[in-house]
């Protein structure tokens, strides 16, 4: 998947990250908190602060032992709280840790890492309703991220 | 970043997570574990603030946070976290040294203080600050305006 943006969700007061596939056929919104979303629209439009951000010091650390970000994966959706595992190799080993997907997602674009869903997770959200639900928003609120 | 002084270091304990609604920012105040009574004070954003505050409540969340990762990621690669050393100011901003260990290797990364506090509290690992940033410090004449604060943030804290 790929992070197609950000948008604002008035009704909730937070943010959400739009996932695509590939091919644009399936998509998934993940709501996450304003300051996760912050971090995730800096490493979108790569913009280095002044000082490490939260993942950028996750990077660093990972990054001080040379372990490695293989894949983040958004793994299940359970009473709107989505699961993600984020798979490390180091020293010859590979590590399977539980993530939030907003961690996981600000990570991945850090460390150009790939993002996949699970087709359950994709199968699970109630697409039809949520599409309506985009179509009304107008395309002037995506990518609009104040922080 | 390595520090630059030989001079020992000063180890601090984090004492509370202050509100300042004024500016929607967070105040970690920190101790002297020698006993002496100054505090040390850093601003920090609201989310950080808070992300220092859960440690310090061990209150858990349902599904883990930032630095709860991280500390996960040490778990299961065996990356010890030795200690957090707030060793810069300029221009009001603190600079810190995080110290990581694993099979005897010790490597260091820069931070902002509050992630070198979040994480150092969930690996009980020691906070020391450089005597020359202890001296450059702010705040000493605080006191009175932060318990000023805490008593107009009672109501709010409660929510």
């Amino acid at each position: 998947m790929q992070v197609k943006g950000l948008m604002f969700d008035p009704y909730n007061n937070a943010y959400i990250v739009i996932l695509r596939d590939d091919d644009q056929s399936e998509m998934l919104p993940i709501w996450v908190g304003k300051s996760e979303a912050s971090s995730i629209s800096l490493a979108i439009e790569n913009v280095a602060p002044p000082r490490p951000m939260t993942h950028d010091f996750m990077k660093s650390y990972l990054d001080a032992f040379n372990a490695k970000v293989i894949s983040v994966v958004i793994t299940d959706l359970n009473e709107h709280t989505y699961f993600a595992k984020v798979h490390l190799t180091y020293a010859d080993s590979e590590y399977t840790v539980d993530s939030r997907p907003s961690d996981a997602i600000a990570l991945a674009l850090r460390t150009e890492a790939p993002i996949f869903a699970s087709e359950s997770v994709i199968r699970k959200q109630s697409s039809e309703e949520l599409d309506q639900w985009l179509e009304n928003l107008k395309p002037e609120d995506f990518g609009k991220l104040d922080s | 970043m390595e520090e630059q002084t030989t001079e020992p270091l000063i180890q601090l304990t984090v004492n509370r997570v202050v509100e300042d609604s004024n500016t929607d920012t967070r105040i970690v105040v920190l101790t002297r574990t020698d006993g002496a009574s100054e505090h040390f004070m850093i601003w920090v954003g609201a989310s950080e603030g808070e992300a220092i505050r859960r440690a310090l409540d061990t209150s858990t969340t349902p599904r883990p946070m930032s630095h709860d990762l991280i500390k996960s990621f040490g778990e299961h690669l065996g990356i010890k976290m030795e200690r957090a050393v707030l060793t810069d100011v300029k221009s009001s901003t603190y600079y810190a040294i995080v110290y990581l260990e694993n099979k005897g290797v010790v490597r260091t990364i820069d931070s902002r203080p509050s992630d070198a506090i979040a994480l150092a509290l969930r690996c009980q690992a020691p906070i020391y600050v450089t005597q020359d940033v202890w001296r450059r410090r702010s705040g000493q004449n605080l006191d009175a305006w932060l318990s000023k604060l805490e008593t107009k943030n009672i109501g709010a804290q409660e929510v």
